[in-house]
């Protein structure tokens, strides 16, 4: 070891001091305790892990109390027990139109979103040059760390009345088109923000596709195309998995997008809850529609995980790199 | 003739480099990434006080109304402070988590890991109205550190990931080694299992700071009007009018995401996010 680290500073002192102490500590336990630790401390070390989430999941069942509570304009809250929310949910056509609005946008960007990452995530871990590799990482990775709503904004300025698009198409005497506040606007800013969920996901599944595989089919005469479908596809499919039930679920949940470039016209559920949260203060009809959309999302979850398997989601044990 | 045809193929799928029609579609894609990110930055260099293309003039006034800008620099600041919170606190649960599953027999491991990816299945928006109902219930909310506490919960299963594919690479071998060497236990943890875990550690810490620096949906939701962090401030001002000043604040975010990036590259290389 370098001699280095052998010269005395306070740090180190104090760091060898605190571990010395750690260690008196530990040598009082009995013998056993620490040698073979029993299988009691891996249960103790989830605990934090399993409280945090437990927020959520206890959580959950509140929510799903305070969808059968009574709402009153004035006392926001009756604890009375009522199916009134349900009803209104299940009679009320907007509400229909919102949730089916969410579930065929939502299909469209996840779809479009893993076909888009399969080539991109396919060129970043097989290209050869490394200067081509990190640009592609790069133009990945900024905007997947800017975040929604700076990219919204991006958006209202590419696509506003004065915005890139129709500075471009006023160059040819077209427009100005009104492109903002339609259903094609907020598809194409959901899947930009999407795509870098999708890449990341898929990645890691090309990666362990074993090259000799593509070099064989192509060998025995298929040509790109064949190879990518039959073989790179096929054997990434975990990560395909992954990639739907991650990007749908988020696509589903989204509020920013179609709140900033739908304008109100293409509302998702989550703006319906929002809505129902804070304008009208109707918390018990704001927690059945969540409850709702959770059993919607979940389906198409569980539907996938019965057709591709739970993919990438899944934490393995052991193997190459997990 | 054959020969020259086949050179002449040989040339064509030289010319425009190793995938010719996958590098165009992800050219393309690279564009579609990048132009409503990268265009932020443009329009924050707006002469006039309306956003438009081509712009009137180019001037760094509104970068220079930025320090007198109040609200957006506490939103900033309390940005900063709840990305560092929940970071803080989803490193050692993360590190905890992955060694407590890889390492031990856990019964119900299956299911553990399924209740533990909770905060993905369930939508944001119902995470945030759960936490909302939780907090109210609570009293809590308003004060700071629920957001964070709540930033951690939704994105802990980045962190998790993280930590268990190192945990995974690690060889228990190693740490074998070391205790024959005449390491102490808690030596070895500290000088052989801690470092070994480092990459995901970084890795899963610093995909935590960047998410709850940016992280919208969940903060509108459980935010009072004292607390609103940074983007959903960007969010009402961009509701209320576009001027040039947001543009100027949302691209120190632009900035802070290509350092984020930087600094990954750096420090574990970028091609480590992409290993599962």
């Amino acid at each position: 070891m370098s001699r280095r680290s052998e010269r005395w500073s306070p740090l180190l002192a104090a760091r060898r001091a605190a571990v010395d102490a750690l260690i008196a500590l530990k040598e009082r336990l009995p013998e056993d305790a620490y040698r073979n630790p029993p299988t009691a401390v891996g249960y103790l070390l989830l605990v934090p892990a399993l409280v945090l989430v437990g927020f959520l999941f206890v959580g959950m069942l509140l929510l799903a109390w305070y969808s059968v509570l009574t709402f009153d304009p004035i006392e926001i809250l009756v604890y009375e027990l009522t199916l009134e929310n349900w009803r209104r949910l299940f009679a009320t056509t907007g509400y229909h139109v919102i949730f089916l609005r969410t579930i065929a946008l939502t299909t469209v960007v996840t779809v479009l979103a893993v076909a888009l990452a399969l080539p991109y995530a396919y060129l970043t871990v097989r290209v050869r040059s490394a200067p081509l590799r990190k640009l592609l990482l790069v133009s990945l990775f900024v905007p997947f760390f800017t975040g929604v709503i700076v990219r919204a904004y991006g958006w209202l300025i590419v696509l506003g009345r004065e915005g890139v698009v129709n500075a471009v198409l006023g160059v040819f005497g077209i427009g100005p088109v009104r492109f903002l506040a339609s259903e094609g606007a907020v598809v194409l800013a959901l899947l930009q923000i999407m795509l870098p969920f999708a890449i990341v996901m898929i990645a890691p599944a090309i990666q362990n596709v074993d090259r000799e595989l593509e070099l064989a089919a192509s060998n025995l005469g298929a040509d790109r195309l064949a190879t990518f479908r039959r073989v790179v596809i096929p054997l990434a499919a975990p990560g395909i998995a992954g990639a739907t039930i991650v990007v749908f679920t988020i696509t589903a949940a989204t509020f920013a997008i179609p709140d900033l470039i739908g304008g109100g016209r293409v509302d998702f559920v989550a703006n319906l809850v929002y809505r129902t949260l804070f304008d009208s203060g109707n918390y018990p009809l704001a927690a059945a529609t969540s409850v709702a959309l959770v059993a919607v999302t979940s389906a198409v979850v569980v539907g996938i995980f019965r057709t591709i398997g739970s993919g990438t989601l899944g934490i393995r044990r052991g193997g190459g790199g997990g | 003739m054959a020969d020259r045809r086949r050179r002449l193929r040989a040339l064509l799928r030289r010319l425009p480099g190793e995938y010719p029609v996958l590098g165009a579609i992800v050219a393309a894609q690279v564009v579609f990434l990048l132009v409503p990110t990268l265009i932020v930055l443009v329009a924050s260099f707006q002469g006039g006080s309306v956003i438009r293309f081509p712009p009137d003039e180019l001037s760094v006034q509104w970068y220079a109304a930025l320090p007198g800008e109040e609200r957006f620099l506490a939103a900033f600041y309390r940005s900063v402070l709840v990305a560092t919170f929940c970071t803080a606190v989803a490193i050692p649960v993360g590190i905890a988590t992955g060694l407590g599953l890889i390492r031990y027999e856990i019964r119900f491991a299956g299911g553990i890991q399924l209740y533990l990816l909770l905060p993905f299945t369930v939508p944001l928006v119902v995470s945030g109205v759960v936490l909302l109902l939780i907090f109210r219930e609570l009293g809590v909310l308003g004060q700071l550190w629920t957001v964070g506490l709540a930033l951690a919960i939704i994105n802990l299963p980045f962190m998790i990931w993280s930590v268990t594919s190192r945990v995974n690479a690690l060889d228990p071998e190693l740490e074998h080694a070391a205790r024959n060497l005449g390491a102490e236990e808690l030596q070895t943890f500290l000088h052989v299992t801690l470092p070994a875990l480092m990459p995901g550690v970084i890795t899963g810490g610093l995909i935590m700071f960047v998410l709850a620096l940016n992280e919208f949906l969940v903060s509108l939701l459980i935010t009072t009007p004292n607390i609103v962090t940074l983007p959903v401030l960007i969010y009402t001002s961009i509701r209320a009018n576009v001027s040039p000043l947001v543009a100027a604040v949302a691209s120190v975010y632009v900035l802070a995401a290509a350092l984020a990036v930087l600094a990954a590259d750096r420090l574990v290389g970028l091609e480590e996010f992409l290993r599962s």
